[in-house]
């Protein structure tokens, strides 16, 4: 009896140890297929990661508002030791913003009757949701954020997601209750973009460095540093002319782009779910509903 | 009869804590902090975790634990899924093997192997992501990611080392 015992130890062990590599093995097929098949089929990766989220965001959403705190509260101390010199600059700003504010006035008046006599039809308004963003990319190799609205609050993905500097990103992935935005600085971020002044057409590319290139520029199209960038709505995924940032540098034919977004200060965003020319607007003629005019 | 259900309990309880614990540094490790450029090199808590548990106590965290382990830090931090679940997997395989070695050694050799492992970890993941988006992506990030990770560890390993003493050291009791 014991001989036997002591023979199936003999086979087990050398089995077992087997079966131990092979699980290695197997694990680390897996890995690779998982890769390979996320590169294939993202949209079902993208499900499979949305509903796991789905499932952790609200306890993520509790965690990030007690840092959310700390940060805000060391924030207003930093403030606080500047608040002479911002007192002064905010003034100056002051001043010039009334002279922008009677310039815009004059203006608008005058376009509201230029409006009249052309019997324009009014773009629908935008609508938008608000998310808490409560999840950072902790990756080296991807510039994203995770929201913690989804489906349910009216988000789609490819929406476009701003805050009040400008454009942060795209909604690369919406379960119901969150959702992942892809920043505009990531690698696989492509952006239609146009200069404002100029009205140069671009792609905004994203590289995960902190600002993105131009790309597919027209030849002899002329850049300086300073130029502001916003979306040109070409595709009609993201509503025209929000503002990106502005160039930041132009050499050797690689123009570089500042985004005016701080992307490591995100706490609140605006998706626009809904714009005007989204739906029908770019298709249907102006003067296809004179009903909605009166 | 209950005494022992609840013992059974409370044991298993603690084979798992080692795991579990895992799960929810990686997923703290994701929040976001708001220190400028901090979301790009944040350290690796994963590549921590399954490196102490490697050495100090395999038997509490397999090879699979650490792949399952991978592939919620892939799902939270956005990075292509199963990239981190081959990255710990390689390294708990490398740990593991080499665990003779490791008896016995003092925190210094120890980190400096973490250091050899944490730098061959953002090889692996930088070569195959320059894979996966077939350019190549500037590898500065992920070596400061190491970097940084290294720093980090020793305060790491205080706190897991206290968090072995207070709740899987029972078990060998």
């Amino acid at each position: 009896m014991k001989h036997r015992a002591e023979s199936f130890a003999k086979v087990a062990v050398p089995v077992r140890a087997l079966l131990n590599r092979f699980a290695l093995l197997f694990l680390i097929v897996a890995a690779f297929a998982i890769m390979l098949l996320g590169k294939a089929d993202t949209l079902m990766m993208e499900r499979a990661r949305s509903s796991v989220v789905d499932v952790v965001a609200p306890v993520m959403d509790a965690l990030s508002r007690p840092i959310a705190t700390v940060s805000e509260g060391a924030d207003r101390v930093n403030r606080f030791f500047s608040v002479y010199e911002e007192n002064a600059q905010l003034r100056e700003q002051n001043a010039r913003l009334l002279e922008w504010q009677s310039a815009a006035l004059a203006l608008a008046a005058e376009n509201s009757t230029f409006r009249k006599m052309l019997r324009f039809v009014p773009e629908r308004g935008a609508s938008f949701a608000a998310a808490r963003v409560i999840g950072d990319s902790g990756g080296v190799f991807v510039r994203s954020v995770l929201i913690n609205a989804g489906t349910a609050e009216g988000i789609e993905k490819g929406d476009a997601v701003v805050n009040g500097d400008g454009l942060i990103g795209r909604v690369a992935e919406a379960g119901r209750r969150s959702g992942r935005v892809l920043l505009v600085s990531d690698l696989n971020s492509r952006i239609p973009v146009v200069t404002e002044k100029n009205r140069v057409r671009a792609i905004l590319a994203g590289d995960n460095s902190p600002s993105p290139k131009l790309s597919f520029l027209p030849p002899n199209a002329r850049f300086e540093v300073g130029d502001r960038i916003v979306t040109s709505g070409h595709g009609g995924v993201f509503p025209a002319g929000l503002p990106v940032g502005q160039i930041s540098s132009v050499a050797d034919g690689v123009i570089r782009v500042q985004p005016f977004a701080d992307f490591y200060r995100l706490e609140y965003v605006r998706i626009i779910t809904e714009f005007p020319g989204e739906v029908a607007g770019q298709i249907v003629p102006s003067s296809a509903s004179p009903s909605r005019q009166r | 009869m209950i005494t022992a259900a609840v013992q059974r309990l409370d044991r298993s309880a603690r084979q798992l804590a080692p795991f579990f614990s895992s799960v929810f540094l990686v997923m703290l490790s994701a929040l976001p902090v708001y220190i400028p450029g901090y979301g790009q090199v944040a350290v690796d808590v994963g590549l921590m975790t399954v490196f102490y548990w490697a050495i100090y106590r395999p038997d509490l965290f397999p090879a699979i634990a650490a792949f399952v382990l991978g592939l919620w830090q892939d799902i939270l931090v956005g990075s292509p899924i199963g990239l981190h679940a081959l990255i710990l997997l390689l390294a708990n395989w490398a740990i593991v093997s080499q665990r003779t070695f490791f008896q016995g050694k003092s925190f210094a050799v120890i980190w400096w192997c973490f250091s050899l492992v944490a730098l061959a970890a953002s090889l692996v993941s930088w070569v195959i992501v320059c894979g996966l988006n077939t350019t190549i992506v500037s590898p500065v990030p992920v070596l400061f990611q190491a970097a940084l990770t290294v720093g980090v560890f020793p305060f790491m390993a205080w706190f897991l080392a206290r968090a072995q003493h207070a709740i899987v050291r029972p078990l060998d009791e």
